[in-house]
């Protein structure tokens, strides 16, 4: 029983510096990446992978409590709304007249005529 | 064990918070700025989460739950604004 | 009637799942919120499509599949984009591609996006008014026939056998 409540811990520390890590390198690629839909990659991927895993990691350590299930909620909540508001985003960028970095090597969208 | 894991969680945070002011002050385009609100929130939800779990207390996940709601509210108005040009 | 029982039971289950405690009590009271709820809401739930319970339930070890499938591209998405930020030096050739679509239906349009958008170096940017074409960005548009491969031969199928 201790061992495996030693292990569930050592687990849960592990997954909670993971989640922090990517956290922080989603941060780090809003900095560096060269325009809007290079930047929305960086957040909407690895930000959104690295809150899920620091809620995972506070549902091993706490078990089905109040705090657990609610953390859960949130990591859930955060993994499907995270690519509705970044499609949202691009969406208004590309229309709002954003242009592509100058790397680019294709672009194929054609705007259509009815705002709709 | 608890007050270290909360000192490295969230000075991790705070340094990772500091780009996203950044590309909010300087940022060229308004989407951009938009992007790093949303990414800005992710990390204090995150903040939130850790804190609420070192503490034991389950009022900061209600805080980190609505936070994330009119977060996620606000980029889609925004983006429906610039799209456009009105809301509804 | 049938419906409003439907479109409650999940709402009674979001409600467990906010409220923090999950218990028989809490369930009956979000379901009857939940039928409170959906009534001046009720044009955006589609009353006039026909439905039916055992359809609903025989979709969801399919279901089941293709968010283990989404896991683990979400996994492998992160480790890519995290070597890209991380790499000294950043060579990257993104660009907009046109991807064509089979499927025609609300829910399954809505499915297929999010889930190119949770996998490795590709995100939707908008869908063409007839709803034939995906406009994608990818982060390494270098090869675009591999890209479009990819997403109509192995994203396509489990969404089509999950929401369908």
């Amino acid at each position: 029983m201790s061992f495996i409540d030693t292990a569930l811990n050592v687990l849960s520390n592990v997954v909670l510096l993971l989640g922090l890590f990517f956290v922080f390198v989603g941060m780090i690629g809003l900095l560096r990446l060269p325009d809007v839909y290079n930047r929305l990659h960086a957040t909407t991927k690895v930000a959104t992978l690295g809150a899920f895993g620091v809620m995972s990691s506070i549902v091993l350590n706490v078990g089905f409590t109040p705090i657990g299930i609610k953390a859960i909620t949130v990591g859930l909540f955060l993994l499907l709304t995270a690519p509705v508001a970044s499609h949202m985003i691009g969406r208004a960028a590309k229309r709002h007249g954003v242009e592509l970095c100058e790397e680019s090597v294709i672009d194929e969208y054609i705007i259509s005529g009815e705002t709709d | 064990m608890n007050t270290l894991l909360l000192n490295f969680s969230l000075t991790l945070m705070v340094l990772a918070i500091i780009p996203c002011i950044y590309r909010i002050v300087v940022g060229p385009t308004i989407p951009d700025r938009v992007v790093a609100m949303d990414a800005m929130t992710t990390v204090i939800v995150v903040m939130l989460g850790v804190y609420s779990y070192v503490q034991g207390s389950v009022f900061f996940m209600d805080v980190a739950l609505v936070l994330s709601i009119i977060s996620f509210v606000g980029t889609v108005t925004i983006s429906k604004y610039l799209d456009e040009g009105v809301v509804l | 009637m049938k419906r409003y029982i439907y479109y409650s039971i999940p709402l009674g289950i979001m409600w467990c799942f906010v409220h923090g405690t999950i218990n028989i009590e809490n369930f009956l009271l979000g379901s009857v919120l939940g039928i409170i709820v959906i009534r001046p809401f009720r044009e955006l739930y589609h009353f006039e499509e026909e439905l039916s319970f055992k359809r609903a339930i025989g979709k969801i070890p399919n279901q089941i599949h293709y968010f283990m499938v989404l896991i683990v591209e979400i996994i492998k998405a992160s480790i890519m984009v995290a070597k890209i930020v991380l790499s000294p030096k950043m060579d990257i050739k993104p660009g907009i591609i046109a991807v064509p679509l089979r499927t025609k239906t609300s829910g399954g349009i809505t499915a297929i996006a999010n889930t190119i958008t949770l996998t490795p170096g590709t995100l939707t940017i908008d869908v063409a008014d007839d709803r034939s074409v995906l406009y994608v960005h990818s982060i390494d548009a270098s090869d675009p026939e591999s890209i479009r491969k990819s997403i109509r031969d192995d994203l396509e199928k489990f969404v089509l056998e999950a929401f369908e």
